[in-house]
């Protein structure tokens, strides 16, 4: 028997142990903690909603075919975020190929213009991290959404761990560019309070 | 210039990477842009924590399509199963692929060899053997000559076993005699 306590509150890694020893609910318990994450991760870089299920279903199909080469000593989360940017990364090329140009699409340079915009009457740190754009949004997500370290992140994005490094901290510097016309109106909102009381 | 400093290394501390230097600890108490840096650096993990709910909350109830990774389980057995049949059985395989090239030998020479001669290629032999049966004198031509490369090949034996002779005498300071001398030699 595979199953031997609640599964709800089984480490990543011990489900992903018993998947590839062939449990099918270790796996769906994977993929009902990770699919929502998967999704917020690969939104910003889709043109829509429908792109980014897509990706994801994608995502842990793929995951399945390769389950039994997952070594257990590693984290999940960290292989699993590899094997999603390799699809992902696939994925744009093909529709850029298939849209025919290279580069940023229009659409996209509009969504994150417009969320910009929404970001600024928007306080959530998330929110705000998600209009930073691709690169960067990526690194934090996986730093602090997956709580991965530096290396692993380096490992799944495929770039060096200065590299990842580096993009945090360009990230954060960004981040609290953009959080601060939001705190700064709170404050002022807090003072003109103050004066009124 | 020291400010940007001061924040990649705060990023870095950030980052369990090395500690912040002192003088750049010096440095983010007195620069309150760094100080601000360095607390919103700081908060990031703890309000990133707290506002993962309600971030992930927003996500659409994506539809997961349980039909489709039934699908693709069905299709991996389908792989693995192939694979496996392929891995197990690998002297079968061979067995058969060698028993094929056998019997295509063997079918091939054998049509090959019943086949009739057309018409035209037995016009062709027969007039090749008239041909030589015409010109004898082509056919001794042939075999003297052959006959003459033999002597050749003879001669160049007998002379190198003679001065093989010679050489031995001279060396070792004997005779050689030849008492029964064969005809060719």
């Amino acid at each position: 028997m595979i199953e031997n306590g609640p599964i709800e509150r089984k480490p990543d890694e011990e489900l992903a142990r018993e998947a590839r020893a062939g449990s099918r609910l270790s796996f769906e318990e994977l993929v009902r903690r990770y699919k929502p994450r998967l999704f917020v991760y690969f939104r910003p870089r889709l043109g829509s909603d429908q792109d980014a299920e897509d990706l994801v279903q994608e995502t842990f199909f793929k995951i399945y075919r390769n389950i039994r080469h997952y070594d257990p000593a590693f984290r999940f989360s960290a292989w699993l975020y590899t094997a999603a940017n390799r699809l992902a990364v696939d994925s744009y090329r093909r529709k850029k190929t298939a849209a025919g140009r290279i580069g940023p699409t229009v659409a996209n340079d509009a969504d994150l213009s417009v969320r910009a915009a929404e970001d600024t009457r928007s306080t959530s740190l998330w929110d705000a991290a998600r209009t930073l754009g691709g690169k960067q949004y990526r690194v934090l997500w996986l730093r602090y959404g997956e709580e991965l370290s530096v290396d692993d992140i380096a490992l799944s994005l495929g770039k060096s761990p200065l590299a990842v490094r580096l993009l945090l901290h360009r990230a954060r510097m960004n981040l609290m560019k953009r959080m601060r016309p939001a705190s700064a109106r709170a404050a002022a909102v807090t003072v003109e309070e103050t004066k009124a009381g | 210039m020291l400010c940007r400093l001061t924040r990649w290394l705060i990023s870095r501390a950030e980052d369990g990477g090395k500690e912040m230097p002192r003088f750049a600890g010096r440095h983010a108490a007195r620069c309150g842009a760094c100080r601000e840096y360095a607390r919103f650096a700081g908060r990031m993990s703890q309000q990133f924590s707290g506002e993962m709910p309600a971030f992930l909350a927003k996500v659409p109830d994506t539809s997961w399509d349980p039909a489709g990774l039934e699908a693709e389980i069905l299709r991996t057995q389908d792989r693995t199963l192939s694979r496996r049949r392929l891995a197990l059985r690998p002297l079968p395989a061979a067995a058969a692929v060698l028993l094929a090239a056998a019997a295509a030998l063997v079918l091939f020479q054998v049509v090959k060899r019943d086949r009739p001669l057309s018409s035209a290629e037995k016009r062709m032999a027969i007039a090749d053997l008239k041909s030589v049966a015409a010109a004898p004198a082509g056919f001794e031509g042939a075999v003297a000559e052959a006959d003459s490369l033999l002597d050749r090949e003879r001669r160049i034996l007998e002379n190198s076993v003679v001065s093989a002779f010679e050489y031995l005498q001279d060396r070792l300071n004997i005779m050689i005699e030849r008492r029964d001398i064969p005809k060719t030699l």
